[in-house]
């Protein structure tokens, strides 16, 4: 009989008893009513290894009063899941677009800046993605013209294919089929193609895509491009000096910007945008006169585009100027004021709504900042977080239901700017949200990240990118 | 030497060009100053004139006299130290006939007499290199040396040197006599303070062992500082024999502690013995335990240092720092650093809002495998995290060890052995955790348990040796993955111990020609680093022979560069011993041959100081290589290594390295922020950070990690605010390059190593000692650094933990007589350099108050602030036992 004490983890149990007649399997038995581990998972430490269960207790030279030290738990075994998770390295590339968060850059492909910054813009719209999806292959109607039908489907083909990599992608069947389409594009100098104006594109493109995506929905709505990008103007034509008043409507794509001495703000330039004056015969005067136009929104589209009409052609030099003055645009606009009685109408119960909504939310800080100040910050990204989302939820709903409804309210979704004294030259980059919240600028090829402060200062007033088209997405309220 | 200025000596600007020892200008101002004196001068001008002729007298009773007087004149003036006593001044225009007369005098006393004063006239008219103040001080009556004040003591110092130098080439030439007069100067100068010139005197006669006869209980602290402080700048072998003299004088004041650290700079473990022995004081010798277990030596008392058996297993037991856990946890929770945090804690992504990357929903298994170092990392030693020891109830059944799952392959060992970091240092929890790993059917998963067990129980040494039983067994195994975690496990847990045992069992690994590389790298390594500076002959030869045995191809892998680097393991720091080897290696594939060269060269010169080869090294990273030879790379961190030892040269490095990242090829340019990291390991100087950013921007990808694990490296364990925003810009600027993300990552994890509680610096002990185990982790990972592609970024990426031989809490505890905790009042400020300084000056400057445990920095010095107590260590840092000051009285 031997008596050794044993240590296991913190404790210590002195004074075992070892009865060396028996194999070594009884003393561990013996620790398993001490410890609750079961002997197969003792592992007891003597000099030059491990007890065996077999093992001649008289070889082991285990002294009277000896510390034994054991290890071993109880614990559940752990066991690999059965289902292992996914790792992004093993995920094909066009599932790893999820996980970095945006979608590829574009390969400029000389000079092609302005075409690939209008297409990144575009291309963040994700109900023009699903119109574009049900573009039929080849179902292309008598009155659309081969190279359009040909635009659409280079269009479709490469947003997919944005959509699917993470890498860079050279949009090659896309720029030859919008030279096709729109020869202009194709101009060179010096053998190289020149540098255009991306607004022109993104007019031209626009325009196409109108055209062909208005043929294929033979379903209810029967102008995709128009519900969501087009803008209904009612102009009041007023003579001063004959006192003739007429009425126009018309359908625009864009909102000018112009930028005068007095223009400090996207607003201002709107308003100023919107009134114009022109010249032409009366029929009362029977001679040319000075009409002023004034005219409302008349109805809104879901993605506001908004042209800062930053270049003029300059006759002296032969080319499209820039005006560099700085112009101030928010990331949620407000164009109630720009709107027609009839429109201010309809938004009126909307934005009350919205109001409530926020008031609440705003409410719900205050009391925050109460409590506890750091936590604040979070709680306000989250909140917006949500809000975010149930937004979003909200707007893919609204084309099976009709219950969505416009506030006036726009929210910044994309910016393409330009950098550089005149319009076919420097360089246009786009900056898009993503649907993460987070600002992503595509130079090209190289996405990179940036702060939503960042995207304000695009403003102009220097030689940094100032903001030439920016888009807005339109805030809604589902009632 | 009085040195009240003489109120007579109203010196002009033209007595003071006098001092210029050049004859012509002085006779033309001696003429021109003649009318310019005083008449009180002119009395003493013409009093001596009269003592020169008289001299010449040719009555002895005469001579006598005027000599007399003359001497009288001389001794009794004094000076401001920039001018010339005027007795001197007068004489010099008579030197030249005195000197003649001199030579006519027959032998006699007055002809003595006259070599004295000869002597002190040459002390400002001989001639440069004429030694003639020395030679008539020798011809003279060889009085009381001290009586013509310091100057003139201090010159004839000189002369001394200079004089002993041309003896040492003159055969048969004798000493003794200079000896005896060295013997007089050095009795002075320990008598007025003015130990560094003794010192210097005596190191350039070669006799220190002079010096322990003259030291008191006064001076003996000051001159050991010098000593030991010149030492670093002394060529082989005098800074050994300087040394020795340090110890032998500390050892007969018996001051113990400082003793013990000379005994461990030479390495000399007979010493440490000694002072066991000679040493009485129980509360004393565990304090040199303390010391001991710090610097990482297994030491093994026996009855005669300690003689009952109670004490000696207490005492044992701090050696195995058994306690280290607790200390290290006592510091945690003063500082309220103990609850967990997890790897977002430490990225602060909300600080980087828009450029960071979007919030991935997949997992990605390189970041997994970054947060598990990060993890590991940021709490470790704490034993408790928030990914790998989730307590049980909040994790609900079956997703126990699910992070664990979380990393893909190869990195579930690291994550399983991260389980080790989390728990380092605490042997019994840490087992009983690891434990249920064993059981698992992924053999990655054991492998990582494996290791686990072995970083748990790295720097702890215990009876039961549960780390070699446990794995002992798997070393065998066929998946090579195991057996890599088994070995690996063992090298870590035994490092330094010289243990025979496992040299038995990973010997015949080296050996067997079946075996993967990677085994048998790792085994290499193993071994390396449990007979890191040991010179071990056996080791040594497996090794060789492991490297002939190996095939060309073989030795062309990545991996093969670790069977050289742990054959420089086993000569670290030990000089000459490594020559035997270097020859052999001469005889190597010449794949591996210069890397062995190099990787030799640096290990053994490492921490020395050693400009030589610095140089030598320097040399090598100067050629411009075509064939993409790898060996330049070890060639850059044996620079860091050499010149890591003191300030000077550490300085001098950072310089040349710049030039290399100037001048150099790729493969040096990649090694140079690993140089940099290893030179200011733990320190973040700021111009080395500044570098280091910089290069974590360079075009090439691999000098950009290696800056960023630099970064990683220079920050552990100081959570500096600077370096931590760095890497935090860092990660939103690579964060699409996921190899750079995770260098990034790990950079990050090292910041913040323990919660800043941590060190890797080797160094210790005021910057004196360097721990040879400590500085071999970082080697080994340095080294692995060099190929970051294919080891770190590759398979191999554990082994990121060789870095956990050289963790240390970078603490200052102070504990009672009980080695409890003890909280005592301290001052903590920058170390101030006192070498050589008289009287007691400040040690620290710009402190602060605190009451211990408290956390040093890099440079950072602390002294007690109360007088209460007695610390046991002159050394404030680590384990302090303080006693209580039998003299103290409290004021109120």
């Amino acid at each position: 009989m031997l008596k050794v004490s044993v240590k296991w983890q913190k404790e210590l149990f002195p004074a075992v008893e070892i009865d060396t007649s028996q194999p070594p399997f009884v003393f561990k038995c013996q620790l398993y009513d001490l410890t609750g581990v079961p002997p197969e998972r003792q592992k007891i430490m003597v000099k030059g290894g491990l007890l065996k269960d077999d093992a001649d207790w008289s070889t082991l030279g285990v002294k009277n009063g000896q510390k034994l030290m054991m290890m071993g738990t109880a614990d559940e075994i752990v066991k690999a899941p059965e289902k292992g998770p996914v790792f992004v390295e093993d995920l094909p590339e066009e599932e790893q677009v999820v996980a970095v968060g945006h979608t590829a850059g574009l390969f400029n492909l000389g000079n092609t800046c302005y075409m690939n910054s209008t297409l990144q813009c575009l291309h963040s719209v994700p109900e023009l993605k699903s119109a574009l999806l049900k573009y039929p292959h080849s179902g292309r109607s008598n009155d659309l013209d081969q190279s359009s039908h040909l635009l659409t489907m280079a269009t479709r083909d490469l947003f997919g294919e944005l959509d699917r990599n993470v890498k860079p992608v050279a949009p090659m069947q896309f720029w030859m089929v919008l030279r096709k389409k729109y020869p202009q594009f194709g101009q060179l100098h010096n053998g190289a193609f020149m540098q255009q104006d991306a607004e022109e594109c993104w007019t031209q493109l626009m325009y196409t895509l109108s055209q062909s995506l208005r043929q294929t929905d033979s379903s209810g709505t029967p102008e995709t491009v128009k519900e969501l990008f087009g803008i209904d103007l009612v102009s009041r034509v007023h003579c001063a000096e004959s006192g003739e008043e007429s009425s126009e409507i018309e359908s625009v794509y864009s909102l000018k910007c112009h930028i005068s001495q007095e223009v400090n703000h996207l607003h201002e330039g709107l308003k100023h945008g919107l009134k114009s004056e022109l010249e032409k015969v009366s029929p009362s005067l029977g001679r040319s006169a000075i009409y002023l136009k004034e005219s409302r929104i008349n109805n809104l589209p879901r993605y506001l585009t908004v042209q800062f009409v930053r270049f003029f052609w300059k006759r002296e030099s032969n080319q499209k100027a820039k005006i560099l003055r700085k112009v101030d645009y928010p990331l949620e606009l407000d164009v109630y004021d720009l709107c027609s009685d009839e429109l201010r109408k309809k938004l009126e119960t909307p934005r009350q709504i919205l109001r409530d909504e926020e008031g609440k939310k705003l409410g719900l800080k205050t009391s925050d900042k109460n409590t506890d100040s750091k936590d604040n910050d979070v709680k306000m990204l989250d909140a917006e977080g949500s809000s975010n989302g149930s937004r979003d939820q909200s707007g893919e709903g609204s084309s099976s239901e009709k219950q969505v409804h416009l506030t006036g309210i726009f929210d910044l979704v994309a910016v393409l700017t330009h950098k550089g004294r005149s319009a076919d030259s420097g360089h246009y980059v786009g900056w898009v949200k993503q649907e993460s919240g987070k600002w992503i600028q595509y130079d090209d090829d190289n996405p990179i990240p940036q702060r939503e402060e960042d995207i304000t200062k695009l403003s102009g007033g220097g030689d940094w990118h100032m903001a030439y088209i920016c888009m807005y997405k339109a805030r809604v309220v589902s009632i | 030497m009085t040195t009240d200025p003489n109120p007579n000596s109203g010196r002009s600007l033209d007595e003071a060009s006098l001092k210029v020892p050049s004859k012509d200008p002085k006779k033309k101002n001696n003429e021109k100053n003649e009318e310019d004196l005083s008449d009180e001068d002119l009395a003493l001008k013409q009093q001596l004139e009269l003592y020169v002729e008289r001299i010449q007298d040719s009555d002895p009773g005469v001579q006598k006299l005027a000599l007399e007087s003359m001497r009288q004149e001389i001794r009794t003036s004094t000076s401001s130290m920039t001018s010339v006593p005027k007795p001197l001044k007068f004489l010099r225009s008579h030197y030249g006939t005195l000197k003649a007369y001199y030579e006519t005098m027959g032998e006699s006393d007055v002809k003595k007499y006259l070599a004295d004063i000869l002597s002190i006239l040459a002390l400002t008219m001989s001639a440069e290199g004429e030694r003639e103040s020395l030679k008539y001080r020798l011809l003279g009556s060889e009085g009381d040396i001290g009586s013509w004040g310091h100057e003139y003591v201090r010159n004839l110092a000189g002369e001394i040197a200079q004089e002993y130098t041309k003896r040492q080439q003159i055969e048969e030439a004798t000493i003794d006599d200079i000896m005896e007069l060295v013997e007089q100067i050095v009795t002075f100068h320990m008598k007025h303070n003015a130990e560094p010139e003794a010192v210097d005197l005596l190191m350039e006669v070669e006799d220190l062992d002079l010096l322990v006869e003259h030291v008191d209980a006064t001076n003996f602290k000051r001159t050991c500082l010098y000593l030991t402080s010149s030492a670093s700048y002394l060529p082989g072998p005098d800074d050994m024999l300087v040394l020795d003299i340090a110890y032998t004088i500390y050892l007969k004041f018996e001051e113990y502690p400082s003793a013990l650290r000379i005994a461990l700079f030479l390495d000399n473990l007979q010493y440490v013995t000694q002072i066991f022995t000679s040493c009485n004081d129980l509360l004393q010798k565990k304090q040199f335990c303390y010391i001991l277990a710090r610097h990482g030596v297994a030491f093994l008392l026996d009855e005669d240092m300690v003689a009952d058996d109670d004490d000696r297993e207490a005492l044992q037991d701090i050696i195995n720092n058994t306690k280290l856990s607790e200390g290290y946890l006592t510091l945690a929770r003063d500082i309220e650093v103990m609850e967990p945090k997890s790897p977002e804690d430490i990225y602060k992504v909300h600080l980087l809002d828009g450029r960071a990357s979007a919030s991935a929903n997949v997992d990605s298994a390189r970041q997994n495998l970054a947060a598990t170092f990060v993890n590991a990392f940021v709490n470790a030693g704490f034993g408790q995290d928030k990914l790998m020891t989730v307590p049980s109830e909040s994790s609900s059944g079956a997703s126990t060890g699910s992070w664990l799952f979380k990393n893909k392959e190869h990195g579930k060992t690291s994550a399983a052995a991260s389980l080790g970091m989390i728990l380092l240092w605490d042997v019994d929890s840490g087992l009983a955790q690891i434990d249920k790993y064993f059981h698992s059917n992924d053999n990655h998963v054991i492998a990582g348990a494996l290791l686990g067990v072995g970083i748990v129980n790295c720097g702890i040494q215990n009876d039961c040796d549960p780390a070699l039983a446990l794995l002992g067994d798997y070393i065998g195994k066929d998946d090579s993955s195991v057996r890599i975690g088994a070995i690996m496990g063992l090298g870590l847990a035994y490092a330094g111990t010289q243990n025979e045992q496992l040299r038995f069992k990973l010997s015949p690994i080296l050996g067997d020609a079946k075996a993967p590389l990677d085994v048998i790298a790792f085994t290499a390594i193993s071994l390396g680093l449990i007979y890191v500076s040991s010179c071990n002959e056996e080791v040594a030869q497996a090794i060789v022979f492991a490297l002939m045995d190996r095939s060309d191809s073989e030795l062309g892998e990545p991996l093969a560069r670790f069977l050289p680097v742990s054959l420089g393991l086993l000569y670290l720091g030990k000089q000459e011993s490594v020559e035997a080897t270097t020859e052999v290696s001469k005889t190597f594939n010449e794949k591996i041959r210069k890397y062995c060269d190099m990787t030799l060269l640096s290990c053994a010169y490492a921490g020395t100081g050693n400009v030589l080869k610095v140089q030598n090294l320097l040399g090598h990273c100067a050629q411009h290589l075509e064939k993409g030879e790898t060996h330049q790379g070890p060639a850059v961190l044996g620079i860091a290594m050499a010149a890591m030892a003191e300030e000077l040269g550490l300085e001098m490095a950072i310089r040349s390295l710049e030039h290399l990242l100037q001048y150099g090829e790729q493969n040096i340019r990649r090694a140079v922020p690993l140089a940099l990291g290893l030179l200011c390991v733990s320190n973040p100087k700021v111009n080395v950070m500044d570098t280091l950013s910089r290069l974590s921007h360079d075009t090439d990808s691999e000098v950009a990690m290696a800056a960023i694990i630099s970064l990683g490296l220079i920050g552990a364990g100081t959570n500096n605010a600077r370096i931590a925003g760095m890497l935090r810009n860092l990660s939103s600027y690579y964060y699409k390059e996921a190899s750079l993300l995770f260098c990034v990552r790990i950079a990050q994890g090292l910041v913040h190593l323990g919660k800043g509680l941590l060190t890797l610096a080797p160094y210790h002990s005021d910057r004196f000692l360097l721990s040879p185990m400590a500085l071999a982790g970082l080697v080994v990972l340095l080294h692995a650094c060099l190929d970051m592609k294919s080891i770190i970024l590759g398979k191999y990426h554990y082994v990121l933990y060789f870095v956990v031989v050289a963790i240390q809490p970078r603490m200052l505890l102070t504990v009672d007589e009980n080695l409890k905790p003890l909280s005592v009042p301290v001052r903590v400020g920058q170390a101030v350099d006192v070498v050589g300084q008289a009287g007691r000056p400040k040690t620290i400057t710009g402190f602060q108050t605190h009451s211990t445990p408290v956390l040093l920095a890099a440079g950072d010095r602390a002294e007690l602030a109360t007088e209460k107590y007695i610390p046991l260590s002159p050394i404030l840092e680590g384990f302090v036992i303080l006693k209580e000051n039998p003299e103290y009285r409290d004021d109120r």
